[in-house]
């Protein structure tokens, strides 16, 4: 091994180690009791495996008043992410696959007016939304919630499949049409099938952002509705005398399992997607 | 009865006119090229006979019927594309089977269908193959048994060998001519390829700028072409285009030619009455590579000139060598044991009785 492959290799364990000590203290801290958190330093291990703590903030910790864990809330989340992340993905490929099989006059337009949808800041839209949610009676629910993720998804769902699909060449789309398919059937049988990189791709996307979302959920849900980040909020701001380190710490790891869960799934095809380039003939 | 016929067909891209009015007839089981340089709207006409683009203008008759305004699927023509187009999802008999699955073809069949095509094309041991694990020759192959499947009225062939090495482009076009032999049904073809249009059509429609500049038999197109950019378009090496004075001396109309520092009048026999009224003027005398050869060729019209050797290019059966005549550089076609050396005077044969003239203004033929 030559002395640039040392340092190379140096460097990048010395990044990752430094990229990763965080989520290190925060996975030795949750396996503690208090008495060693208190007594040792930050990096000190633990004395022993110890998942009090992780039992306790699935199942026990008080969220505000009640003290119920975070298990409701992350079953919450769950409910509204599954929908949807599904919705916005398919809305998105069929919004793609108009926008570049089937042109309309002024679909260029419609895509630049989309593009700007992705970088419109959540705070914008706080207000207007509450409005629309109250006008139409989904204020505070789950229905509300999710809706609100699939119109903001939606624009970066469209980006990722109308920008997939602009590379399979269109006479795919016409040869098919003189076969004799029409507009869904070419979808279903054509499109759909060449897609599963880029459905991978707006899937993780979409489930990250959703589940990590805090704002929205803070907003428009409430009490028993609401989603695990703002549970998990409520857990780290709710104190009984003692700060319980460990408590925070497992909930804030349970809080970020599924987006690592997802990422460790599809994180193969994610990377393909990125690079499958051209689907050619 | 005509198989294909169009007329007055136009095509309007905002202010562009890209098709400018396009009319042709032609009859069942014949064989039309549409053949232009890129942009000369060829490929669009043939979308629009697809039916994949919308006509601004004029009419699409298939048979009897007025196809203007259907859909790709209720014209009855099915159409093999540049890149073939293959799903590449599915296997080449799924992709044979795509088109009689959604016509609600029954599964036996089907697979009658897809066993005749494939062997007639020669790709039954590639059916369960992916396309993505075909060469392109058999892709091509797939392609045109994905077309023939359907057994259409007319068959659309966009560009289909250009993707092709040159190797199997010559293999291919031989075999695409032998299936027009077998199944005899009418084709429409598209190239920009001028000898894909002289070996395998019909009929040939020379397009430019959205409009047919002339529309006939290959041999006819070749002989006779109606115009300069037809002339060079069709033949390679291209037409020579040689601007002369003509003049009328006691009635025979004769061209002056200089070729190695010497001028020389050349006598025309041939009877073009338009040339009389261009005498004392310049013209564009169009002569073909091979109506200039080696001496021991002559001919009842033939003149000789003493031209100067520049270039000389073996392609094996003939030898093309570069003269300046009239300052113009100017191909013949020799035979491979013909004495020529760069620099060197060499006695050339012009065949006098197949030269043209074209006005040096429009462009267009002297008849």
């Amino acid at each position: 091994m030559s002395i640039n492959r040392i340092l190379i290799y140096g460097l990048l364990g010395f990044v990752a180690l430094f990229y990763l000590m965080p989520l290190v203290v925060m996975l030795i801290t949750s396996l503690k009791d208090l008495d060693e958190i208190r007594s040792g330093t930050l990096l000190s291990l633990p004395q022993s495996l110890n998942f009090d703590a992780w039992g306790k903030a699935w199942g026990t910790a008080c969220t505000g008043v009640s003290c119920e864990g975070l298990k409701n809330y992350f079953w919450n989340s769950v409910v509204i992410v599954v929908p949807a992340v599904v919705i916005s993905t398919v809305i998105g490929a069929l919004n793609g696959y108009v926008l570049t099989k089937w042109k309309f006059k002024g679909s260029n337009l419609f895509f630049g007016m989309l593009l700007i949808g992705t970088m419109i800041p959540f705070q914008v839209v706080l207000l207007p939304m509450a409005r629309m949610l109250g006008l139409l009676g989904l204020a505070g629910t789950t229905s509300g919630l999710i809706m609100v993720h699939i119109i903001y998804g939606l624009a970066f769902t469209t980006l990722f499949f109308r920008n997939y699909y602009i590379s399979i060449p269109s006479e795919l789309v016409n040869a098919a049409r003189i076969d004799g398919a029409g507009f869904w059937l070419i979808f279903r049988r054509i499109i759909l099938p060449l897609s599963i990189p880029i459905v991978v791709v707006s899937v993780i996307w979409q489930f990250t952002q959703i589940w990590n979302d805090f704002l929205f959920g803070v907003v428009y849900s409430s009490g028993d509705t609401q989603p695990i980040t703002v549970a998990l909020n409520n857990l780290v701001n709710t104190s009984t005398g003692v700060k319980e380190y460990n408590v925070d710490m497992a909930a804030a790891i349970i809080a970020a399992l599924p987006t690592l869960f997802v990422y460790v799934v599809a994180g193969k095809y994610f990377v393909k997607g990125l690079t499958a380039g051209a689907v050619k003939g | 009865m005509h198989a294909l016929k169009i007329q007055n067909i136009e095509k309007t891209y905002g202010k562009v006119k890209v098709l400018k009015g396009i009319n042709l007839e032609i009859e069942p089981g014949q064989f039309l090229i549409l053949v232009g340089p890129s942009g000369c709207g060829k490929s669009t006409l043939l979308n629009m006979i697809a039916g994949l683009e919308p006509v601004s203008n004029g009419n699409i008759f298939i048979g009897d019927r007025d196809v203007t305004h259907l859909d790709p699927k209720d014209r009855d023509i099915a159409m093999v594309f540049q890149s073939y187009a293959l799903y590449p999802n599915m296997t080449v008999c799924q992709n044979i089977e795509f088109g009689l699955t959604i016509r609600k073809t029954e599964i036996s069949e089907q697979k009658a269908i897809v066993a005749k095509v494939s062997k007639l094309l020669q790709i039954e041991p590639l059916l369960d193959r992916k396309p993505k694990q075909l060469s392109g020759g058999q892709r091509q192959r797939v392609a045109m048994g994905r077309a023939l499947a359907r057994d259409p009225s007319i068959f659309l062939f966009d560009e289909p060998l250009s993707n092709l090495d040159a190797k199997l482009r010559v293999e291919m076009r031989s075999e695409i001519k032998e299936l027009h032999k077998r199944v005899k049904t009418t084709i429409v073809y598209v190239t920009h390829d001028q000898i894909e249009a002289m070996t395998l059509g019909d009929v040939i429609a020379v397009m430019k700028d959205g409009e047919i500049q002339q529309f006939g038999p290959p041999q006819e197109i070749y002989d006779n072409p109606c115009s300069q950019f037809v002339a060079g378009f069709m033949g390679s090496p291209s037409m020579n285009f040689i601007p002369c004075q003509i003049d009328n001396v006691n009635g025979s109309m004769q061209i002056t030619l200089e070729s190695g520092g010497v001028q020389q009048q050349l006598p025309i026999k041939q009877v073009i009455h338009g040339l009389q009224e261009y005498a004392g003027k310049t013209v564009i005398l169009g002569i073909r590579p091979e109506q200039i050869t080696q001496q021991g060729e002559e001919k009842a019209d033939s003149a000789m000139l003493n031209c100067s050797v520049e270039i000389i290019e073996p392609t094996g059966p003939d030898t093309m060598i570069t003269v300046r005549i009239n300052d113009v550089k100017t191909v013949c076609r020799i035979h491979p044991t013909a004495e020529s050396r760069v620099d060197k005077l060499m006695p050339l044969l012009l065949d006098m009785s197949k030269v043209i003239f074209f006005d040096a203004q429009t462009q267009l033929r002297i008849y």
